[in-house]
This record gives C-alpha cells, structure tokens and sequence, in this order.
C-alpha cells in the first residue's frame, strides 16, 4: 500500500448514500488528505456516525465509494482496514480483561508481530499511565482510562488513519489533554485523524479542516476563515466557529 | 383502587406491574413491547382449562372423604410438598440475589423519601409471590374444582402454597444475607447460586442414587419405612413429619399452624433483616468492581496466530466470571448421577448412557458457544479489523467445542477401556453433537449481553428448538449405534432410523443455516 498509495488522499468518499427508512447519509462527498486533522461537525442525527462506521466497514453503504489511502474498501477491505483505526463514542472493551491482554487481542486481530506489539504495548500503557494498573482488570477502570486503553489498542498496529467518535465524551481535562496531544502528534508523524465532536471549541482548536454535514449531506468545508466567508453576512471575521456552525445550520 | 404514592401497596403495584411487563421478555426483533404476548396468554388459559379439566377427573372419582387419610397417602402428599418446597426455595435464592445485587431502580428507589422498610418488604412480597406463582397456576384448579365438587377441603392449597412460598422466600432472603455477612458480597453471588441450584436438584439427585443403589439398600429402605410407619411410630400417621401434608389436605389446625408460621417467617425476616438489607446494598455500591483486585503478574503473549490468540482471549473472559461458571457447570452436576451408572452397569445401560453423554456434552457447548459467539462484547472491534471473519468465527467455535470435548474425556476413556468399538462411536457422536451444537448458536444465536445468560433462551423460540432438537436427534444416532453394537451380530443394522436420524439433522442443520445470514 505504501508504494503505490503514497500521494492517494487518507480518505475519499464518493456519492455515499446510506437510508434507514429514511436517508442517513445522501450523495456525501468527502476528501481528507495524508497529516490532516479533520473534523466533521454536525447537529445530531446529521449522519456522522454513520459516515464512520460505513468508513471502519462496520456498516455497507446503499451507494457509492469509499477509498483508504488509495484502495477501495468494498473491493479489498482487509487491506484498507489494516490502515484504519476505529473508536466509536462507546469503548470496544472486554470487561474481564486486563488491559495487557487486550492489546495482545487487537495486536492479533492486526497481526501485528510479537515483538514489536509488546514493546509498543508497554509504552503505550507507560504514556498513558496506564502501566500502574496493568494486572487489573478493564472493568474496574474509570470511563477515561477506557477511552485511553482504546486508544492505545488503537494505536498498537500503528494505524495511518484513526477515526474517532466523539473522543472527548466524559473524559476529565487531564484525560482529554493527553487525547488531544495524542491525535496532535498522531498528525505531526504523518498520520491522519478524523473526528466528531460537540466541543467546537476543540474542533476549532484542533483541526486543519472542518465538515459541516446536516442531513447526510456535506453543507460546508474547509478551515474556520473559509467557513466564515460560507456563512456569508451573519459571520463577522471574527466569529467563533460555534457562531459559524449555528449559521450555517440554520440553528442560529 | 386508588392507592396512596409512596405506600408499600402503592410500591407492591408498581413492582407487580413491571412484573407483567417483563413477562414478554425484551429485545429481540420487532417494535418495543410489554407484557406477554397475546398467544402465550392464550396459551396459558387453555393450560388452565386442561388442568381443571384433570382436576376434574381425579377429583370426581374420589369421594372427598374426610377423616384421616392413611400414612401411605400423607406421605406421598409430603414428598410432593417436599419437592416443591426444595423447588422454591431454589427459586427464592436466586430471586434474593437478583434483589440484593441487580440495583435497576434501587438506587432511584433508596434516594426517595419511602421508607427503606417498605422497599425491603415489597422487594420481600415479591419474590413470595414470584416463588409461589407457578405452582398456584398448576395446583389451584384442584382447589377451585374441589370447592365446586362439595370438597372444600381442597382451598388449604392457596393458603399452604402462599404460606409455603414465604417461608422460602424467607428462607432464601436469610440465607444471602447471611453468605454476604459470612464470605462477603462476590463469593456469594457463586456460593448462593451452586446452592440454590444444588437444592433444586437434591430430589433428582437422591432419586438416582437410590434408584441405583442396588436391591439389597433399597429392600432395607422399605424394611425401615414399614416397621416405622405403624400408628405410634416416627412415620405413624399421628405423627409431627405430616404436619404439611394434612395441612395441604385440609385439616383446620394444620393448616392454621402452617399458614401462620409462613406469616411469621415474613414478618420476621422483613423486621429483623431490613437493616442489613439495606447495609448489604451499601456494600455491593462501594466495592470497587475489581478495581483493587490483584490477578497476579499479567501474562501477556504477543504474537500468537489469530486462532490462538482469539481462543486465549475467550478462555480469559469465561474463566473470570466465577457466575458464569457455576452456572455453567451447574448443568454438569446432573453428569453426577449418570457417572455412577456408568462404573456399576457399563454394558447394560451403555446405549442409554452414551446418548445422555452426547446430550450433556452439547448443552455444555452450547452454552459456552452462546458465551462466545453471542455474547461478544465488541463485535464491531472484530469486524473494525483486517482479521478474517472466517477464521475468528472459527476459532471461537473451537473455544467452545474443546472444553466439553475434554470434560466427556473421562468417562469416554472409560468406556473405551470396558469396549473400544463402542468408545470409538460415542467419541464420533459427542465430538459431531458438539461441533453441530456450536454452528447452530453460531448460525441462529441473536446478539445479547453476557449478564442476559440465563434469559437467552426468551424471545428466540427458533434457536432453542434447533439446540434441543439437534441434541435429542444426536442422542438418537448414538442410541441406535451403540444399541447395535450390543446387539450384533445377532440383528441387522438399524437403517431406516439411522437414515432417519440423519435426515433429521441435516433438516435442523439447513434450516440453523437459513438463519445464518441474517446474524452473520
């Protein structure tokens, strides 16, 4: 994948269209290039967690394409999920685990080899100060040390794109620094991060580009100056992006 | 009736209330709904017809005679009341667990202004009624058609079965609190769980220790039972053991002393016990959840094949939930009985025996296949990743498949040790019996949460046909090869049933297969 998917965008969607009775998401297109930060905002039930769990392959889309790093997900999806990392809001935890041997299960899922995953399990868990509890077990642990031992079985086979869903959900500031500098220098290694989020102060904080998406569809894109200009007259320059978002939602 | 909030009857409605609604069971396909299905209420009132309509058979032929009933009738009338006692209270632990442990709506509950005694005495009335529940639906048309045939008598069944039905439900509430008080709030879960189950099934157990006893024991049983059972004796008809029985028969001052010592039993529980009620719970909020256990040095082995490292990942998950476990294992305890069959009578009963084996292997893979494969706590986890679904439904299957396999080793090895041919084709039925067990969870199972264990069995009717059926169709094909073997070579190969039987599981196979795409 490497060779020939080096200039291929981190993630390209074409026309995706999913309905549950009614459209969940509808025609979206969608680019986020290599190293970008990527936050895709909407009001609830605008179609985001659907968008990510069609890209993590955890749902199939009605129509069009998704593309990871340049290859198809529908026609190779083992090759474009060996790419991907995938947090949704809820942690994917076993509560009977410790959180050593959960790596050792997503390393596995991955295949990643023995050597490397040990060593970049145990700094993981020493980053996220997690190492203090690694002979508990996973049920015990608070919803932050959740969201972080998720996040280092996310990173253990060493993902180009991580998708996370609302990351930031019950996370004390401590917890959410060490998230937010996580995704940072996830970014800075060359990786590439797609978010939700409700906090639009960290969107705005945080991301490259922003996606608005209301109605399955994408309404605005680009950084917080682009966006202002989007939302026209009621978004002075120097408008938040809360302001901004309300605007172009219509909510304002 | 207009009640007043916050009253213990006001609350006793509540609780009955969401009782109806839970009758249906929850989740599942279809739109949210509450309460029993119509068909299964309809179900229920035709059961009723049949059973008054029994009642009145028996009932009409008898001439209700009143005086004493002869020691053989009162002690027929104890054992029956014994089983169901032991049944109850089976029943009454369990729903005292469930009380003391599954919080629901305590919390909300304990932080309003009720009384805690009240919530005590409610939580306390309901499992009476839970408990007695099902044995006034099965006994009471004897009481009504009684009434009805000018046997009066007969209405001691709802005071004795209420009365009988507290006295567990006490029993059982005292008995959890007192396993809290004496080995703490997690070992009681497993502790009251293995007696509660072991209770239910000492009637079963007994009965096949005596049934397999030997002729010589039992002759001396019926010897003792006999010299005992004349008027002045400890089993004469005067005597104290039978206090239940005339009760149930109607004798007014049984019936007092038995209605009363059930009121008792209640009050006393709900007056002396609602204080550690209440501090039991403030236990179970403040244990950490394993947040200070210590396991030991974490193992870890990074690099193992997909399988491996999926079948330690299952293996880990089952063995540390010691609930699950005893309840698991709990379905072994009937292998007990069947064991001992087995060293005293190999070749006699070996047919018999190798179809229960195969029965017994399958209901424990299909246990722990539901476990596995149902029970998944992060399915999307699994399907988030590159790993082949193929092969992690796979080795999920042989997780569930081995242990039983290595459980039926024994007595397999036993047999193979009395007859090998026959060990060779009992090995062939349990290890088939046990794959076939685990592809039909893995084909039919709907997704649930691992704390739903022991409802898994509600609301997909379809799945529990195919396990049942496909455990009793294998049975069938081990009976009919071992019965065979026996035989041979004086009669020919059983053919047309063998043929029939493997008809039969290759129908409940395909349609297991049908429901595969929908889960998958």
């Amino acid at each position: 994948m490497d060779d020939h998917h080096e200039s291929s965008p981190a993630l390209r969607l074409r026309g995706l269209c999913k309905q549950f009775g009614k459209p969940a998401v509808d025609q979206l297109d969608l680019t986020v290039q290599q190293g970008e930060l990527y936050a895709l905002l909407g009001p609830n039930g605008a179609g985001k967690t659907t968008t990510l769990r069609m890209v993590a392959g955890l749902l199939a889309p009605d129509a069009g394409t998704i593309e990871v790093l340049g290859v198809d997900l529908a026609a190779a999806p083992r090759l474009a999920k060996q790419a991907i990392a995938y947090l949704p809001d809820e942690p994917m935890l076993y509560a009977k685990l410790k959180p050593g041997e959960y790596l050792e299960f997503v390393a596995g899922l991955w295949g990643v080899d023995g050597a490397s995953a040990a060593a970049r399990a145990e700094k993981l868990l020493d980053w996220l100060d997690l190492s203090q509890h690694a002979d508990e077990l996973i049920e015990g642990f608070s919803r932050g040390m959740k969201q972080k031992l998720v996040l280092a079985g996310a990173l253990i086979h060493e993902p180009r794109l991580l998708i996370l869903d609302e990351p930031l959900t019950g996370l004390d500031a401590a917890a959410a620094r060490q998230v937010k500098d996580l995704l940072l220098q996830h970014t800075r290694n060359g990786g590439t991060v797609v978010i939700t989020t409700h906090i639009l102060e960290v969107a705005e904080r945080m991301a490259d580009r922003i996606g608005i998406i209301q109605g399955g569809r994408l309404i605005a894109e680009g950084t917080l100056a682009q966006l202002r200009g989007q939302a026209g007259a009621g978004a002075a320059d120097g408008a938040t992006l809360e302001d901004v978002f309300l605007q172009l939602t219509g909510q304002a | 009736m207009r009640l007043l909030p916050g009253s213990a009857l006001w609350l006793l409605r509540h609780e009955l209330r969401l009782f109806w609604f839970r009758l249906g069971g929850s989740g599942g396909k279809g739109p949210a709904r509450r309460g029993p299905r119509v068909s299964a209420v309809l179900i229920a009132a035709v059961g009723a017809i049949v059973l008054h309509v029994f009642a009145w058979k028996l009932l009409s032929t008898t001439d209700g005679g009143a005086g004493m009933p002869p020691a053989a009738v009162l002690m027929t009338v104890t054992a029956v009341f014994v089983l169901i006692f032991s049944l109850m209270l089976s029943h009454a632990i369990k729903a005292s667990i469930e009380v003391l442990f599954v919080r629901d709506d305590l919390d909300l509950l304990l932080s309003s202004p009720l009384p805690s005694r009240s919530i005590f005495v409610v939580r306390l009335g309901a499992i009476v009624i839970g408990t007695a529940a099902m044995y006034l639906f099965l006994l009471t048309p004897f009481a009504h058609v009684g009434a009805l045939l000018g046997q009066p008598r007969w209405m001691a069944i709802y005071p004795v079965v209420l009365a009988a039905a507290a006295i567990a439900a006490s029993g059982g509430m005292l008995l959890s609190l007192g396993l809290v008080r004496l080995m703490g709030v997690r070992r009681t879960r497993v502790v009251a769980q293995v007696l509660g189950a072991l209770i239910g099934a000492v009637f079963f157990l007994l009965s096949q220790l005596y049934g397999n006893a030997g002729a010589a024991l039992q002759s001396r049983v019926a010897r003792w039972i006999k010299l005992h059972a004349a008027a002045s004796g400890v089993l004469g008809s005067d005597s104290a053991l039978w206090l239940p029985a005339r009760a149930t028969l109607g004798a007014p001052l049984p019936l007092l002393a038995v209605a009363l010592f059930g009121l008792a039993a209640f009050w006393l529980t709900a007056q002396t016990t609602h204080g550690f009620f209440v501090r039991g719970l403030q236990q179970v909020v403040s244990q950490p959840r394993g947040a200070t256990r210590r396991l030991g040095t974490p193992r870890q082995r990074f690099g193992m094949s997909l399988s491996a490292t999926v079948i330690a990942k299952e293996w880990r998950l089952i063995a540390r939930d010691p609930q699950l476990i005893s309840q698991v294992l709990l379905q072994l305890l009937y292998l007990l009985p069947l064991c001992f069959v087995l060293v005293f009578k190999t070749d006699a009963v070996l047919p018999g025996l190798g179809a229960s084996l195969v029965f017994l292997g399958m209901s424990l893979t299909t246990s722990l296949a539901w476990l596995i494969i149902a029970a998944e706590e992060a399915p999307d986890l699994l399907r988030a990743s590159p790993a082949s679904l193929i092969k992690v439904a796979r080795a999920k299957l042989a997780a569930a498949v081995a242990p039983a396999l290595l459980l039926l080793a024994a007595p397999l090895a036993w047999v193979a040790w009395r007859a090998p041919a026959a060990a060779l084709l009992l090995a062939a039925c349990v290890a088939g019996g046990a794959i076939s067990a685990g592809l039909i969870v893995q084909w039919s199972a709907v997704p649930a949460a691992r704390g739903d264990f022991q409802r898994r069995a509600r609301g997909n009717v379809l799945s529990t046909f195919l396990e049942f059926g496909t455990g009793m169709v294998w049975s069938g094909l081990s009976w009919t090869a071992l019965s065979w073997l026996h035989a041979a070579p004086h009669t020919p190969p059983p053919a047309l049933s063998a043929t029939l039987l493997c008809l039969a599981l290759l129908a409940l196979m395909a349609l297991a297969w049908t429901r595969r795409e929908k889960t998958a």
